[in-house]
């Protein structure tokens, strides 16, 4: 069986990632090694204890900063969170100063918001529809 | 709300911030992204963390560690190079964000093949976790705000 335990997103910058990551998404410091240059080996996971770790991983590479820089400003986001009350969490990161692309928006069977993550990327939230 | 056309002006701001090579000034960008220059500055740095001095800093000391790296090139050289006027303040910004001084951090890859420079200035995901594989037992969760031992 395979199973999906990591997942890298590029960040313009690991300090201000952690920050952001931390202080205003809330998700939780897990594996923070400096590995020389200046660079971490730096992951987050759920508040919740799920151990899916996500590495902020430096976009200094230029190919990864032109697939991201593309992407950012053709709208896609392509990370997306669940979230248990969409509504609360856009107002919540809304009071944090976050810019927001898309308010909450009922598409099918989830509801979908889209942030910007102040590191270069587009993050989609998304609720499902209690049955 | 950031609409997609202001998005895509505030992208062309923060790229044009990243290329030292373009001769731009906050009031241009905030004419360009037709705002006034403390909205600019506001929504700016409402999407991206910083403000648009701090990226342009930024991208001058990036582009520093990648021509102290990999180039022959004095510190003074690339002092000039990415724009600071100042060998001092150059000096002083990057031991502060590096934690080395631009020579140190130079000496550091003198000893490494063009292709080892490269990957050191520019990990990637793979490199990093290898890197931190083999001087941790990776598998352990780091406890938050653990002191942890420094690479070198």
């Amino acid at each position: 069986m395979l199973r999906i335990k990591l997942y890298s997103i590029f960040v313009d910058d690991q300090a201000k990632a952690l920050r952001f990551y931390t202080d205003v998404l809330g998700f939780m410091k897990s594996q923070d090694i400096p590995v020389g240059g200046g660079f971490r080996w730096l992951t987050v996971r759920a508040a919740d204890g799920g151990d899916t770790e996500l590495s902020l991983e430096p976009n200094v590479n230029p190919a990864a900063r032109a697939y991201q820089q593309a992407l950012l400003a053709q709208g896609i986001p392509v990370t997306a969170f669940e979230v248990d009350d969409l509504q609360a969490e856009f107002e919540r990161l809304r009071r944090a100063d976050v810019e927001f692309t898309k308010p909450p928006t009922q598409m099918g069977p989830v509801s979908i918001a889209i942030f910007v993550d102040t590191c270069g990327n587009l993050i989609q939230l998304y609720q499902r529809q209690r049955s | 709300m950031l609409t997609q056309e202001l998005l895509v002006r505030m992208c062309r701001a923060r790229a044009a911030l990243l290329d030292l090579d373009a001769d731009v000034t906050v009031a241009s960008l905030a004419q360009a992204s037709r705002l006034s220059r403390s909205q600019f500055i506001a929504r700016y740095r409402a999407a991206f963390g910083d403000t648009p001095h701090q990226t342009r800093i930024r991208a001058r000391l990036e582009r520093a560690k990648w021509l102290l790296a990999t180039t022959r090139l004095t510190v003074t050289d690339i002092c000039m190079a990415v724009g600071c006027s100042s060998l001092g303040s150059f000096s002083s910004l990057f031991r502060l964000r590096s934690g080395e001084s631009p020579a140190q951090f130079k000496a550091r890859f003198s000893e490494l093949d063009q292709s080892q420079r490269a990957a050191s200035v520019a990990p990637d995901c793979l490199s990093l976790m290898a890197a931190a594989w083999t001087q941790s037992d990776f598998s352990r969760s780091a406890e938050p705000d653990e002191p942890l031992e420094s690479a070198s």
